[in-house]
């Protein structure tokens, strides 16, 4: 493996310095090399107040390392990740090696891309497949194998592909086949100011069906299909997307659950309608069954790994750090471990409205003022089971016991050339038993200020306050943050969130966090210090659990 | 261990002085109505652009994006500059770059990397991101904003308009 690496280093060392030459002679192009790094490295320490750090390791990082090579229409790269001497907490155990982790070739035209080795891919929405990196989150669900992608006009673009999924360091014992299409029906219908599109996929998952599960109605593989439509005006547009995924067994927490096997099915609707000023989105959605996996006992694993689709919990995605402590998380799966607590999927949708109040009106003032409004509500589908012949009852618009709802408001404005402020609200209602399998509900209500003053054209300063009102769970929090942005490449901050309202003393936490960061080019460079509370850690609608810790935190990043 | 990542260092000092990249990969991207075009469709254009990495729920972006917004105006009339903000929205909050700006009336051109495949391509880890392209060619980046960063980018725009 040691080996490899080398080879591979002193390869990429070879070509950038084939570069280099390349740009003095300018006549020969030896084509050209690329890349990124990125490390993140972690320190944990013992804390008076959170315990003693019980795993091993107290230091550990991850490394990233990616380089690309392009030769005219020919394209090459490896990604080498080293996580060392172990991955950061509750990153997965399978990631704790050093190695190569992707590779791929590539050739491209106009009209034609093959590609062999790892690759990123998503059909449509996402519903039906997405393969995508996410760091932070740990998520690394990228294709191995073949794929084809060719467009024989601006109208039509197809792709097909054949792959397994990686996991790990290694890769799925499922394997994927997928064919999408893309159509173009602008030109058809001869559409003046207005684009119309439609798209149909395929997915199927093939994977041995373990010897005691045989027989029992369902097949090796899964088929999932899926046909959208999308139009868009000069102000007005919506879409539809509906996928039906053929029957399988129902596994829950990664173990198969005897004689229950279902079909599965979602539909995506939005519409929305924009001109200067105005803004409006509304989108609704429903999962019944629709959790997809290279591997069908890698259901309900806590690192989502093997994810073949997107199902991102559709609520807004807050900024803040109390907005963030009870998060939706998408509901798609079905599970019934006991008669009080059935969950056949999710049903249900959020509006969005951003509103610009002209400069110069009473409300806009010198500057204009923005709003934002959003609202959400998501319910379980309505369905029953019968427990002695294993048997559920959905109903397709039925909406059962609710999940979670949210009201948020946001004005941003601007009072002279020095001050700006942002004013955040949000309620929020969660049934923590549902979402997380945790007890009771939760209903709570969060206040915002922030406000950032420019001392000169290069100098500024940001202050926080947040509060979260609640009389369930850990009960209330304030927060503050300070930010110092010495200039426009350096900053420094101190940040603490403060469960003071919790009723037992001990838990009563300070999670305090100092830091900088500088930037120069591509290249960043962030230090951190302090307490990280311990819950869930979400991008992009997607959650990692995160067990609470304090230490020392490093971050580098850079591109050339 | 530590040699693999003292080679890892080493060879990152070595490639970042010998080539820092220069070109825009030929990714294809979205037009908000759906169409698609290459990047080669944009830095085939002569002049200076602006290409900003930006996302719905990310904060210090739509802080970049407001600030250079009240001044764009003089920006493109002194420079003939264009803003080019590539979102990188996965389906999840997609639906909102529309109505959002709408709602704060950007002007800029507004392009979508939906899988994230332009941003890998260029191995930007965070955004908010800027490049600044002369006649197809990177001769800024930038990550990261801060208020009074987009004086900055306004100096590199002017450095390489005239």
């Amino acid at each position: 493996m040691k080996k490899l690496l080398y080879l591979s280093l002193a390869l990429a060392c070879s070509f950038a310095f084939a570069q280099d030459q390349g740009d003095e002679e300018k006549k020969k192009d030896w084509g050209t090399v690329t890349g990124g790094f990125e490390s993140n490295i972690q320190w944990y320490n013992d804390d008076t107040k959170l315990g003693k750090f019980a795993e091993d390791e107290h230091f550990r990082s991850n490394n990233y390392l990616k380089v690309d090579y392009n030769y005219g229409n020919w394209f090459a790269g490896i990604q080498l990740e080293s996580y060392a001497p172990m991955p950061l907490l509750n990153y997965s155990p399978k990631l704790d090696d050093t190695g190569i982790a992707q590779y791929y070739a590539m050739y491209k035209t106009r009209k034609l891309e093959i590609t062999a080795g790892y690759f990123y891919e998503q059909f449509g929405s996402g519903l039906i497949l997405r393969g995508w990196e996410n760091r932070p989150l740990g998520i690394n669900n990228s294709f191995r194998g073949g794929r084809i992608k060719y467009q024989p006009s601006n109208s039509l673009s197809f792709t097909g592909m054949y792959a397994e999924q990686r996991d790990g360091f290694k890769i799925s014992e499922g394997q994927i086949i997928g064919f999408n299409s893309e159509i173009d029906l602008t030109n058809l219908f001869k559409l003046q100011s207005s684009s119309l599109a439609a798209g149909f996929s395929y997915v199927g998952r093939k994977e041995d069906i373990p010897e005691e599960f045989q027989n029992t109605g369902f097949d090796e593989m899964t088929n999932a299909f899926s046909a959208r439509l999308d139009y868009s005006g000069n102000t007005f547009y919506s879409g539809i997307e509906y996928i039906t995924k053929s029957e399988d067994a129902i596994v829950n927490s990664q173990r198969f659950i005897e004689n229950f096997v279902e079909p599965g099915s979602a539909l995506l609707l939005n519409f929305g309608y924009s001109q200067k000023g105005l803004g409006i989105d509304a989108t609704f959605r429903r999962l019944e069954n629709m959790n997809f996996f290279s591997e069908r006992e890698a259901a309900g694993n806590v690192f989502n790994e093997n994810i073949l689709n997107y199902l991102p919990g559709l609520t807004k995605q807050h900024d803040y750090a109390l907005t963030n402590i009870y998060v939706y998380q998408a509901q798609p799966a079905i599970s019934v471990p006991d008669p009080s607590l059935l969950k056949f999927g999710e049903i249900g949708g959020q509006i969005d409205m951003f509103y610009k109040f002209k400069k110069g009106t009473a409300l806009g003032g010198k500057y204009g003022t923005k709003i934002a409004v959003n609202a959400a509500y998501w319910a379980g589908l309505k369905g029953d089971f019968n427990f002695t012949d294993r048997e559920a009852d959905i109903e397709y618009f039925g909406f059962g016991q609710k999940y979670f709802t949210e009201y948020s408001f946001e004005v941003r404005k601007k009072w002279n050339p020095k001050w700006q402020s942002i004013f955040y609200y949000v309620n929020q209602y969660y049934n923590q038993r549902f979402i997380t399998d945790q007890r009771g509900e939760v209903n709570s209500n969060i206040a915002v200020v922030e406000s950032t003053y420019k001392i000169n054209s290069k100098r500024s300063i940001r202050a926080e306050l947040q509060h979260l009102w609640t009389p369930d769970d850990n009960k209330n929090w304030a927060g503050g943050t300070l930010e110092f942005n010495v200039t426009p490449r350096m900053s420094f901050y101190v940040t603490d969130i403060y469960n003071y309202g919790n009723d037992d003393k001990d838990e009563q936490i300070h999670y305090y966090n100092v830091g900088g960061s500088y930037a120069r080019g591509a290249t960043r460079f962030a230090v951190n210090y302090g307490r990280q509370r311990g819950g869930l850690v979400c991008v992009g609608g997607v959650c990692r659990f995160v067990p609470q810790s304090t230490g020392v935190t490093v971050n580098i990043s850079t591109a050339f | 261990m530590k040699s693999i990542m003292s080679i890892v260092v080493v060879f990152l000092m070595f490639t970042i002085q010998a080539n820092a990249q220069k070109k825009i990969p030929n990714i294809t991207v979205k037009n908000l109505d759906g169409s698609s075009l290459t990047m080669n469709d944009i830095t085939k254009e002569k002049g200076v652009k602006i290409i900003s990495f930006w996302a719905t729920w990310c904060v210090p972006c739509i802080n970049e994006l407001d600030a250079i917004s009240e001044v764009y105006d003089d920006w493109k009339d002194e420079t003939n500059v264009e803003l080019i903000a590539i979102a990188t929205d996965d389906a999840r909050t997609k639906k909102r770059i529309k109505p959002l700006i709408n709602g704060k009336g950007w002007e800029y051109r507004i392009l979508l990397d939906e899988n994230q495949d332009l941003q890998r391509s260029l191995n930007i880890t965070t955004i908010p991101h800027v490049i600044v392209i002369k006649d197809g060619k990177i001769v800024y980046r930038h990550t990261g904003y801060f208020p009074g960063a987009e004086d900055e980018l306004y100096d590199v725009v002017k450095k390489n308009s005239k």
